[in-house]
């Protein structure tokens, strides 16, 4: 199955290309005209191999995507980020913390906490006073009542 | 021993069907409500994961088995005809019940794995990337685990300013033990079911229990790589640093968890237990159903 080898290269080639847009809209400001798919080429000149026409795929994936947009100039495309990286990454973060269906995020992505309420805080603190209580009581210990109790 | 009177049960009167419908209502709506409210059994989070497991499998089993452990009842050379009206209720509360779970597994299958691996695909590109763990940069702390063949740990870069180095590494202890145990596939095991009850009678007490106890066994890893300490401060400053998610109905995890940390391992007991009545769970359907066809 091609798909399985190249999806993974396509996938480091469309963050390496995102790289390239944020770059060149940040340092060219609102002046920022687009890149094309020639420009986005050739800002790999010198960093690694790749044919013009992965560029071009990438760059239509990430269109698909909407991770950019493009208008016609002449003959070519030129390419804008959609975003800003900063404006992506926030969105990125509101989809794991809000956006998506809540049964649905809690069981495609597996968070570390939930977070918790003010009263609940309290019980968290007094439990932690607890543990922490106990591993002072018996220093660099704790592993060793642990093997003494079991035997 | 009772060989002879199943045997006559079976002749005279369609028992075994009968049973196991009323074992896959059993399993299904009265032990998870049971099972919710024996909070002991959280200490032990592993063999509580198998017994719910186990009666969710031995409830599905039991449902699937009542039309096949009816058949026989057809096979009865006097009066093929007599037991009619039992067999093909049964066959088709087996029928419906495989297709509702079919159903529910593509359906929840073909959805996780989308929302997953477009959000992977984003998180890949606006991520740092570092040798074990994506970065976010952003202030909201923040830390979780996107399961899959392509899994991946992420963090946010206010997770890295709020944590010291040692709380930090009970974090991602966390994260890999989930990946590592495939948590994931057992969270999707109980959605599937969950879905599979009509939406009237459907109870999320399995899949919350479920949600608590792979929480409960990771931090069991992150404890063994960084010790308690460091595990319950990281829960501690994490659960003060994010809003309760209001969406959700039931109360957060850090409160129990905090607490099953503080009372640290159960003894043998609990275990021992729970593997029993699991084992029990899953193999009754198929005892039963056996009986059937002996």
């Amino acid at each position: 199955m091609p798909h399985s080898t190249s999806a993974p290269r396509l996938g480091d080639l469309e963050r390496v290309v995102m790289e390239h847009l944020w770059d060149a809209s940040g340092t060219g400001g609102d002046s920022f005209e687009g890149a094309t798919v020639r420009e986005v080429h050739e800002r790999f000149d010198g960093e690694r191999e790749i044919a013009y026409t992965t560029v071009m795929t990438v760059l239509d994936r990430l269109a698909k995507k909407d991770l950019v947009t493009r208008v016609r100039d002449g003959r070519a495309w030129r390419y804008f980020p959609a975003d800003t990286r900063e404006a992506l990454t926030a969105q990125t973060m509101r989809r794991t913390l809000d956006d998506m269906d809540v049964a649905d995020r809690r069981t495609a992505l597996l968070h570390f906490l939930d977070g918790a309420t003010t009263d609940e805080l309290a019980d968290l603190k007094d439990a932690l006073a607890e543990i922490e209580a106990r591993a002072e009581g018996e220093p660099a210990t704790s592993g060793r009542r642990r093997t003494i109790r079991r035997r | 021993m009772g060989g002879g009177w199943w045997r006559r049960a079976c002749h005279h009167g369609p028992v075994i069907p009968f049973l196991l419908a009323g074992l896959a209502v059993l399993l299904a709506w009265v032990a998870p409500g049971l099972m919710a409210r024996r909070k002991a059994f959280r200490r032990a989070p592993r063999a509580a994961l198998v017994a719910w497991q186990a009666v969710s499998v031995g409830g599905i089993l039991a449902a699937l088995a009542a039309g096949p452990a009816a058949i026989p009842l057809l096979l009865d050379g006097d009066a093929p005809t007599r037991h009619l009206r039992l067999v093909v209720p049964a066959v088709l509360v087996s029928a419906v019940v495989l297709g509702r779970l079919l159903h529910a597994g593509h359906h929840v299958g073909t959805r996780l794995r989308r929302v997953r691996a477009d959000h992977r695909q984003l998180v890949d590109i606006v991520a740092r990337h570092e040798e074990r763990v994506r970065i976010l940069q952003h202030p909201t702390p923040t830390a979780y685990c996107i399961p899959g063949r392509q899994s991946r740990v992420v963090l946010s870069q206010g997770v890295l300013d709020a944590l010291p180095g040692e709380q930090l590494e009970a974090v991602i202890a966390h994260e890999n033990a989930h990946l590592r145990g495939r948590h994931d596939l057992l969270l999707e095991f109980f959605a599937v079911v969950t879905q599979a009850v009509p939406a009237p009678l459907r109870s999320s007490e399995a899949l919350d229990e479920v949600r608590l106890l792979v929480e409960a066994l990771a931090d069991r890893a992150a404890v063994r790589r960084t010790g308690e300490v460091a595990t319950a401060r990281a829960l501690l400053t994490l659960a003060g640093s994010r809003a309760p998610d209001a969406a959700l109905g039931v109360g957060a995890t850090a409160p129990v968890r905090l607490r099953l940390l503080a009372d640290g391992p159960p003894g043998p007991v609990l275990p021992l237990i729970a593997y029993s009545y699991a084992a029990l769970a899953a193999t009754l359907p198929l005892v039963l159903l056996g009986l059937a066809w002996a």
